[in-house]
């Protein structure tokens, strides 16, 4: 990911009101995570597991904080328990921007099932997603997928497809 | 001591503290010990240090309480570190170890072997780390941790075993919506959204 571009995902964060990041980094998103631990106006909160991140989040809903989880999609499958039992089961929004390994244009062979198994994930859960692979679509998703979790008390996802976000 | 007796002992102290509950009989006992719209009874194994952290940072100047379990934390280990490196001073981590998955029929779990939950807390980075094996212990450690301006680990070593209370009738949206009503009005904050009525605007009117 491009400092421009991790630049644009913070400020698109805090423009659609978003003031508390947990985060498990990743080569691609490392730009990003840099960026939301230098910013002062997001409570930026360093996890080693994304479920932990996930439960992070919903606490912080609770304490009245506008919360989003930045995470890997490997991330998001081994949340899947967590987002299930602690978000959609008694009503928890939290925003998810899931870096996108295994997608179109990935080199890594390894990813590629993983790649595989994100969309039809989220799509099982019920989660409603964006896939976002263009700079100028980066702050419109954010700000609408970030409405629609607090309107629908749900998780929502932005999958940021990293080939394109390079 | 069994983790009932342990709670009915610091019930009492209780006001406004915000308090997260493990997945398990806990919570059923907390309930009847302390029914408050301050109580978030999670449904989940794992994630009751993580939920109290994210509660903590977000409401500095509350103080959190949360009863963990020993299966419940072995699940989320790597919380501790998080949690001491956000450090809140606000906040008590309460595990209550009884050595087995008791609501699961009670197989041992790995602090039945050689897991010192204590030592993978001071490990992780918490100052204030102690472990209680009798109830006078326990509540002195936790008073001091209540009065206290700090991040707190109290390890309660207890025997298996539920207390004699009745199934806390809570749902869990209920539970949410009660205990972010009570944040909503305790803090003045607007947490839940509103549907905006369009009935008093003559624009949409004509649609």
């Amino acid at each position: 990911m491009k400092r421009d571009v991790a630049a644009e995902i913070v400020d698109s964060l805090k423009e659609a009101g978003v003031d508390f990041v947990a985060s498990l980094t990743e080569a691609n998103l490392h730009d990003l995570v840099m960026a939301l631990g230098e910013d002062t106006a997001i409570h930026h909160v360093p996890v080693t597991r994304e479920e932990e991140g996930i439960g992070i989040c919903a606490g912080a809903y609770l304490g009245g904080k506008k919360p989003a989880m930045v995470m890997m999609n490997a991330g998001f499958l081994l949340s899947a328990n967590a987002l299930a039992t602690v978000c959609i089961h008694p009503g928890i929004p939290v925003l998810m921007l899931i870096g996108h390994s295994g997608g179109v244009g990935e080199e890594n062979a390894g990813h590629a099932t993983v790649g595989a198994l994100t969309e039809p994930v989220l799509q099982a859960m019920h989660i409603v997603y964006e896939k976002v692979g263009r700079f100028e679509d980066i702050r419109p998703t954010i700000r609408d997928s970030h409405i629609l979790a607090r309107s629908s008390r749900r998780p929502t996802a932005i999958v940021l497809n990293k080939q394109a976000l390079r | 001591m069994k983790r009932y007796d342990c709670l009915r002992a610091i019930a009492r102290h209780f006001g406004e503290e915000l308090v997260v509950t493990n997945i398990g009989a806990v919570r059923h006992e907390w309930q009847a010990l302390r029914p408050h719209p301050g109580n978030y009874h999670l449904q989940n194994l794992g994630l009751t240090s993580s939920m109290a952290l994210g509660l903590a940072l977000a409401l500095p100047h509350r103080k959190v309480v949360a009863f963990d379990g020993d299966g419940s934390l072995l699940l989320n280990l790597g919380s501790l570190a998080t949690m001491a490196n956000q450090h809140p001073r606000n906040l008590i981590h309460i595990v209550f170890d009884n050595e087995c998955y008791e609501s699961s029929r009670g197989a041992p779990t790995a602090t039945a072997g050689q897991a010192d939950l204590a030592a993978i807390a001071r490990g992780c980075g918490f100052r204030n780390v102690v472990t209680t094996k009798t109830l006078s212990q326990f509540e002195e450690k936790f008073l001091s941790a209540l009065k206290g301006n700090d991040l707190y680990f109290i390890l309660a070593k207890v025997e298996a075993g539920a207390g004699d209370v009745p199934a806390a009738a809570l749902d869990s949206q209920e539970n949410k919506y009660l205990f972010v009503r009570y944040i909503e009005k305790s803090e003045k904050l607007k947490i839940l959204t509103s549907t905006l009525s369009r009935a008093s605007d003559p624009q949409t009117k004509s649609e």
